[in-house]
């Protein structure tokens, strides 16, 4: 008899625990479409204020690439009530920080503070959406940011065209074919009324989520979002629709050339569903299995026993409407490149048609729960979640039931994925050469 | 029907509040008040205190052993906790090494060790686990001869490669300086003493420190207190009662007077300067706060009355800090910079000119006003970390500090006055009783440091080694011997490599090298000709990072693939450097022999080369020890050390196989695997 209630006792505390262990927060929308995620967590008097806009690379003028990041540098110039060069101040005196980063598909703009600066923050961001100051001064003067930026992250980076070369290859009609960072061209030849109208059709409360994270009162913080935002003008629907590809059916080769770099690379590159489906998750697993850490397969076997490569990895690339899957190996030494497809092929084909060990399957799973846990072991990392999973993934509490899905994920589905998608006639094999004086 | 009501009201009230005057940045509110969670303790029999903060947030958890015993001497034995320390966690008497790291990764979880204490951190649901791996690795440690001489063999290399590092120098001898050798603080590990420590040494250090008397159990995250406290009760109660040795510590105490400490590094290019004082502080005293300001304002960030004065206004250096100690058992207050050997001892004024002013000035009111901005917003973020929680709930243990300690730490930041901050700063900025440690060239700095005037006399300076202990001032001057030229010591080279006859015969030759940095390898190819060709090529993990070459009248670079052409300038200084060997072109050609210095501990003859170059050539064997390059690169001058090493005969010739080239903190140490002479350099290899 008296065991009965100590057992209940224990499973009540289970359920406490596991429910206690996830991220709660609160979403609603203001009547001017901006949609609000407030989390609340009073730990560390810490507040993040962020808005992610749902624009990003592929939503730009196939003429004038490289917008969306480029907004990324134009909306710090300050707005109607913050001058040029203030915004940093502002935002150091109160102790606290803020950066922005720019995707194919959406712009994200964040500060951290001490939490009794939350309307500093409210009022930096609302400012931001409502009245930007967008004159020439500012785009001359964020023009040349981004070109240095593009010859340090792009040009002058070994390998650091890889990814654009990828992109052209692999995407004929949909708007992944160009790079974030887009052409210089496009941005010099633009005019000041072009990026205004971008302003205008993407800076919109209806296209953004705001998020709120960190040591904050609910009520109050929604009356200041109502003061804040509340006022702002709804602006026009926008209308997407973006071209679908036809699928691989056979393989296909291209060459590109750095002259940054004195090694090959080869890279076999296959087209996957956008990071909304469960393959896509099935193929993260896969991608870990092969190439994160020293334990994993194709390193280990290329680089640590056979010797044959000086580095091999695996990456799931996922966005909103495809992925990119991509096996990407250096050469060491005199193999070739078509040993390492060879090799490549072999590994794959064992994952096509043997099921991996249950130990490297828990394993497997110990890795992705661990990074699950430490992707919200930062108020900043929660808040970036939050607006990811609700702007493109479309469901906020993802950020707690992801896992699950990753949890659920079989060793029979790990090998039917790698049949489904990582077929030899369904990719593109790039190879990725030094350029000599030639070329 | 209410809730609409409700509703609406609220609706009505934005309406009427949303006037807010967007024109003005707003005002922000009052400091928040921190909520650090309660944590829950309970103490074992054997003295372990346990603090439990449950933090459901993540399901991840950690655990911090700290053991707070007082400090002790080593003594001939220093080093000795240190491989304590590096032993633990080598498995257990219970599981061997292999087994227990494998467990430990198949976890993802990471568990760490020193000879006061251990962390360890993973997924709650391995929470168990990796306590009891934690437990039995701190409890049956097994210490072996093995593992003893791996871990002795690290810490041998890690004392040989910081041997030359003037800053490893300048840090040990201001602490031995300050706290005296005899003081825990201020005693310091050597070669010698590493290699008398003996397993036993190891076995007693553990058994008499490693015990529960002064030992906190941090654990924080999501754990359940009762079935924790099960679960540590179980695995630490084991731990044998203990308490470590009870020990008296010496006071350390000021000088009587502001004096310069001068060690003579010959090879720095950069002078470490530190101006120092003992003091007495603690955290739970009144003028914590005040002072931790006044230290904010004098030498925190780059806003700083050092940074503002050394770095920005007279660029003598990079970055300049200072600090106020708060330890229970010695503290002290140190401000320091590295600066360029010319400025030395105006920097040393500087500093004494920013030190008499933060004591005598008050501070702005707006300077005090963003510094505790700057203050708040750091030590708020800092929060967001488990181990700041850990840290901050341990201190007000072992610290002895009121429980409120933390939760009203920003409020006591912003309490802090102007007259506060200049109390505390001459409290504890001790400007007459200064050791002001500067480590340098002593043939370059020293004379100068001699004649800064202070309080109506020059600073009396006195002579220390590297190990602190004080000696005679050096003979910077020794005498070039009577009737030595330049051409004679350049002859004298030109014999000790093989004679001049061999050195004409060499054509070509083509050298490899290796270097590791950071774990990465480099490499290193050079070909030379008689006939003005140069090829010099550095990869990093097979990739090309910088490659020059000379072709008579032609030359290019790449750097990380961008390709440029040699201007006349740089064709000119590549052409000299070609010649396999330059000396042959230095006979006869008017060099200045400048005088006599030490490199490295060798008398050493400086020639001239030119106004950018000097060539150190040793007084004994007559071999070449040092080059020195000077360049300037963004307005500042930059000094380039290669020194030569090792040297080995090839085909008759003496060739160093050990090149150390060094520019600012950082050095890189080539090993060169084969020289040919004579043989695998063709015409093509510098097209």
């Amino acid at each position: 008899m008296k065991k009965l209630p100590l057992f209940l006792l224990a499973s009540l505390l289970f359920v406490f625990n596991s429910s206690a262990q996830e991220v709660s927060f609160e979403e609603y929308d203001l009547s001017n479409g901006l949609h609000v995620i407030l989390h609340q967590d009073n730990t560390a008097p810490i507040v993040v204020t962020s808005i992610a806009y749902h624009v990003g690379a592929k939503d730009e003028d196939p003429e004038r690439t490289g917008f969306a990041h480029f907004f990324e540098h134009l909306l710090f110039e300050g707005t109607k009530n913050i001058g040029r060069g203030e915004w940093d101040k502002i935002v150091s005196s109160k102790g606290g920080k803020n950066n922005a980063t720019t995707n194919d598909d959406r712009t994200y703009y964040y500060e951290v503070f001490p939490s009794n600066a939350l309307e500093t923050g409210l009022w930096l961001e609302s400012e931001r959406l409502l009245h930007p100051v967008i004159e020439q001064v500012g785009v001359d003067t964020q023009n040349e940011v981004v070109k240095e930026e593009k010859r340090l992250r792009v040009d002058n980076r070994p390998y650091g065209n890889l990814l654009a070369e990828i992109k052209k290859n692999l995407f004929i009609e949909h708007p992944y074919r160009w790079s974030t960072i887009g052409s210089m061209d496009h941005l010099d030849a633009a005019t000041l009324d072009e990026f205004i109208a971008f302003n205008n059709k993407f800076y919109i409360p209806n296209n953004a989520a705001l998020i709120i994270a960190g040591d904050i009162d609910i009520p109050s913080t929604k009356k200041m979002i109502q003061d804040y935002f509340g006022p702002i003008a709804k602006g026009a629907k926008i209308e997407r629709s973006f071209l679908k590809e036809k699928p691989i059916t056979q393989e296909f080769k291209a060459t590109a050339y750095d002259s940054n770099i004195q090694i090959p690379a080869i890279v076999a590159c296959y087209r996957t569903p956008s990071f909304t489906t469960r393959d896509a998750r099935v193929l993260d697993m896969i991608s870990t299995y092969l190439s994160n850490g020293n334990s994993s397969k194709l390193y280990k076997k290329l680089v640590d026993d056979k010797k044959m490569a000086l580095a091999v990895q695996a990456v799931n690339l996922s966005q909103e409407d495809y992925g990119i899957y991509a096996l990407f190996a250096l050469p060491l030494g005199e193999t070739t490149l078509d040993t390492l497809v060879k090799e490549f092929d072999e590994e794959i084909q064992k994952l096509q048609t043997e099921l991996i060990s249950e130990k490297d399957h828990q394993k497997l799973l110990n890795q992705f729960e661990n990074q699950f846990v430490n992707s919200n072991a930062t108020l900043e990392g929660i808040a970036a979640s939050l607006a990811n999973y609700y702007l493109l993934y479309g469901d906020t509490n993802l950020i707690n039931t992801e896992i699950d899905l990753y949890r659920s994920i079989t060793r029979e589905e790990i090998r039917d994925i790698a049949k489904k998608y990582l077929g030899s006639n369904q990719r593109l094999l790039l190879e990725y050469l030094p350029k000599t004086e030639n070329q | 029907m209410k809730k609409s009501i409700l509703l609406l009201f609220l609706l009505i009230t934005c309406a009427i509040t949303a006037q807010l005057d967007r024109s003005e940045e707003p005002k922000i509110g009052p400091i928040p008040e921190i909520n650090l969670g309660v944590p829950q303790t309970f103490k074992l029999d054997n003295g372990l205190q346990v603090i439990v903060v449950e933090n459901h947030k993540l399901p991840r958890v950690s655990y911090t052993l700290a053991i707070d015993n007082p400090p002790y001497v080593e003594g001939e034995i220093a080093g000795v906790s240190q491989l304590t320390g590096s032993l633990l966690g080598k498995g257990s008497t219970n599981i061997d090494k292999d087994t227990y790291n494998e467990e430990v990764d198949y976890m993802g979880a990471s568990i760490n060790f020193s000879s006061s204490g251990a962390s360890a951190s993973g997924l709650s649901k391995y929470a168990d686990r990796i306590l009891e791996l934690l437990a039995d690795a701190a409890l049956n440690p097994n210490f072996t001869a093995e593992e003893l001489e791996k871990e002795r063999n690290i810490l041998l290399d890690a004392i040989k490669s910081g041997e030359k590092s003037v800053a490893t120098a300048a840090r040990r001898v201001e602490s031995a300086l300050a706290y005296g050798v005899n003081h825990p603080y201020g005693e310091f590990v050597t070669q010698e003493s590493v290699k008398q420590v003996t397993l036993e040494n190891v076995a007693s250090n553990y058994r008499n420190y490693f015990v529960p008397k002064n030992a906190y159990l941090a654990i924080i995250g999501d754990v359940d207190f009762e079935k924790t406290k099960e679960k540590v009760t179980e695995l630490f109660q084991l731990w044998r009662k203990a308490s470590p040795p009870v020990i008296t510590l010496a006071k350390p105490k000021n000088v009587q007077y502001t004096q310069i400490n001068f060690v003579d590094m010959p090879n720095a290019v950069q002078s470490e300067i530190a101006v120092q004082n003992v003091i007495d502080l603690k955290m739970g005293d009144e003028d914590y706060f005040p002072s931790l300001l006044a230290n904010n304002i004098l030498g925190g960030g780059m806003r700083s009355y050092l940074n503002a004065s050394l770095r920005e206004d007279k660029g003598y250096t990079y970055g300049a800090r200072s600090s106020i100690g708060a330890d229970k058992y010695a503290s002290r207050f140190r401000a320091g910079a590295s600066v360029r050997n010319v400025v030395t001892d105006s920097s040393v004024t500087v500093f004494l000119n920013q030190l008499k002013r933060i004591r005598n000035e008050k501070v702005d009111a707006e300077e005090i006003e963003i510094s505790k901005a700057e203050y708040v917003g750091e030590f708020v973020m800092a929060l967001e970390k488990p181990e700041t929680i850990a840290r901050y709930a341990l201190n007000i243990l072992t610290e002895d500090l009121p429980e409120d300690f933390y939760t009203t730490y920003l409020e006591k930041i912003n309490a802090v006055t102007a007259e506060q901050i200049q109390e505390a700063a001459q409290k504890f900025i001790a400007l007459n009783n200064f050791r002001i440690v500067v480590t340098g060239k002593g043939s370059e700095v020293a004379e100068n440091l001699e004649k800064i005037p202070f309080n109506g006399k020059d600073i009396p300076v006195k002579y220390f080694d590297k190990h602190a202990n004080a000696t005679e001032k050096p003979d910077y001057n020794a005498k070039i011997p009577e009737g030595v030229t330049a051409n004679d010591v350049i002859n004298k080279y030109i014999n000790a490599l093989g004679g001049k006859e061999k050195l004409e015969g060499v054509q070509s030759y083509a050298l490899i090298a290796e270097a590791e940095m950071q774990g990465m390898k480099l490499n290193l190819e050079l070909k030379k000709t008689a006939k003005n060709q140069l090829m010099q090529d550095v990869k990093v993990m097979g990739n090309s990072m910088s490659k020059q070459v000379l072709d008579g009248d032609m030359g290019y670079m790449i750097m990380q693939g961008q390709r440029k052409d040699l201007g006349e300038e740089e064709l000119k200084k590549a052409k000299e450097e070609s010649a396999p060997f330059p000396e042959l072109n230095y006979l006869n050609n008017n060099l200045v022999l400048e005088g006599v210095e030490t490199i490295e501990g060798k008398k050493a003859y400086k020639l001239r080369i030119t106004d950018e170059k000097s060539i150190f050539y040793d007084m004994e064997s007559g071999l070449k020890l040092q080059e020195v390059n000077t360049t300037e690169m963004q307005g500042q001058k930059m000094q380039q050390t290669l020194i030569y090493d090792d040297y080995k005969e090839v085909s008759g010739i003496q060739f160093p196989f050990k090149l150390t080239q060094s520019m600012g903190p950082q050095s890189m140490e080539f090993l060169v695997q084969e020289i040919k002479v004579n043989e695998g350099v063709s015409d093509a290899d510098f097209e």
